[in-house]
């Protein structure tokens, strides 16, 4: 499970979100586990049941205006009962400023309070989409990533199976490579974002040549940051004995960080053209998405043709 | 499957010439090796998945290998490690 610190959280976003820190630096140390962001009005007015203490506490103007109405007793007690769950971190917005009680105690608690200068709302969607991003279900795999006719393609397949030289074929036909060999993939909305694992440059290994640099050969055109991925491919050495995909009627998927991937197993032999093929594979993915499947507009013409024979047969 | 944990040692890391020399020496074996290094997996005879590790000395990486000769991949692949891919 991935944790953010809050120090970590300050240095990379107090310039995006105007943060200044009003706790002890002892406080930075503090652990934030969960992606979300919770409003605390109900813990605030005594309601400390299901109260989401693990995320980080947002207050705005209307939190600190009600904790303004408190009488100073009333309000020591609440938020020292709020501030005994093991809250993170609290960001206040808008610059307000912060009751003294509230301040002393966070210390003395080990609670962080982060000041921003933006309002309430800015703050919210900026950090829920940081948030996200970070948290996001992530892995690496070995792979190559390139976008052929704006759809994201990862080629798989065992090493030397020619995965960086279908890359490159691709290359020649004016599409673009995202990352040779090593593919990181993010989980984020329902969609799997793919990267390279560094930013060193766009290099590939070519067997037999060595290292070559795509983004110097091809021109900045050949490459880019980032996709979607939308489909995998397999590359497979031919075997006889093994039933490839004829008609295309139905659709294998595999699960990557839960989503459903749509995958083809495609078989490779010497001298075959399979730059081709993957175009294919993305403008039929284009159409699919179009809403026409041809495998099933072929079928049902086909049916038709049937249908017709044996009424003219039974007439 | 086989795994093994160790730990990078020589001075200047897993730069292009270590990895050169760990793709070519799994290579010679049957099995799959993929190497882990934090949440990064990559091939082990891939030169570029190896060398995007930019694995640093006293960094560990681990070792997972598949396939009929294994045991024997492991400690080849730890050899070159315990040698310092003969560097230093």
């Amino acid at each position: 499970m991935k944790i953010l610190h809050v120090k970590e959280f300050f240095e990379t976003m107090n310039k995006d979100f105007a943060l200044s820190v009003l706790t002890d630096p002892k406080t930075m140390e503090n652990v934030i586990q969960e992606g979300h962001l919770h409003r605390p009005g109900l813990a605030l007015s005594g309601y400390m049941e299901r109260f989401a203490y693990k995320r980080i506490q947002v207050l705005g103007e209307t939190e600190i205006s009600y904790i303004q109405t408190l009488p100073a007793e009333l309000l020591y007690e609440r938020l020292k009962e709020m501030f005994e769950f093991n809250i993170p971190l609290i960001i206040v917005t808008k610059g307000l400023s912060v009751p003294q009680q509230m301040e002393y105690l966070a210390n003395e608690m080990n609670i962080a309070i982060i000041l921003s200068r933006l309002s309430t709302d800015r703050l919210i969607s900026g950090l829920t989409r940081y948030l996200r991003m970070y948290f996001a279900p992530q892995k690496s795999i070995h792979g190559t990533l390139v976008e052929v006719y704006g759809v994201g393609i990862l080629l798989t397949g065992k090493s030397g199976i020619g995965k960086s030289e279908c890359a490159l074929d691709l290359l020649e036909r004016r599409h673009r490579l995202i990352s040779d060999d090593v593919v990181r993939i993010t989980h984020t909305d329902d969609r799997l974002e793919g990267t390279s694992v560094n930013d060193i440059g766009y290099f590939m290994e070519v067997r037999g040549v060595g290292l070559i640099d795509v983004e110097r050969m091809y021109g900045i055109h050949a490459v880019q940051k980032k996709t979607t991925i939308d489909t995998q491919i397999e590359l497979l050495l031919w075997q006889d004995n093994i039933d490839y995909e004829r008609i295309g009627l139905t659709n294998n998927y595999v699960n990557v960080l839960g989503v459903n991937l749509p995958i083809i197993y495609l078989p490779v032999s010497p001298g075959k053209n399979v730059s081709v093929i993957i175009e294919v594979v993305a403008l039929n993915h284009i159409l699919k998405n179009f809403g026409y499947e041809a495998a099933e507009v072929y079928q049902r013409k086909l049916q038709e043709r049937i249908n017709l024979k044996s009424r003219e047969r039974s007439q | 499957m086989k795994k093994k944990t160790i730990v990078v040692k020589n001075k200047l890391g897993l730069h292009a010439r270590p990895c050169a020399l760990l793709v070519k020496t799994a290579s010679k074996f049957r099995s799959d090796l993929m190497i882990k290094k934090g949440n990064m997996e990559v091939n082990g005879k891939s030169i570029m998945g190896v060398m995007m590790l930019a694995a640093e000395q006293d960094s560990e990486l681990e070792l997972i290998a598949n396939g009929v000769d294994e045991e024997y991949l492991i400690i080849e692949i730890e050899n070159l490690f315990e040698n310092r891919f003969d560097e230093e």
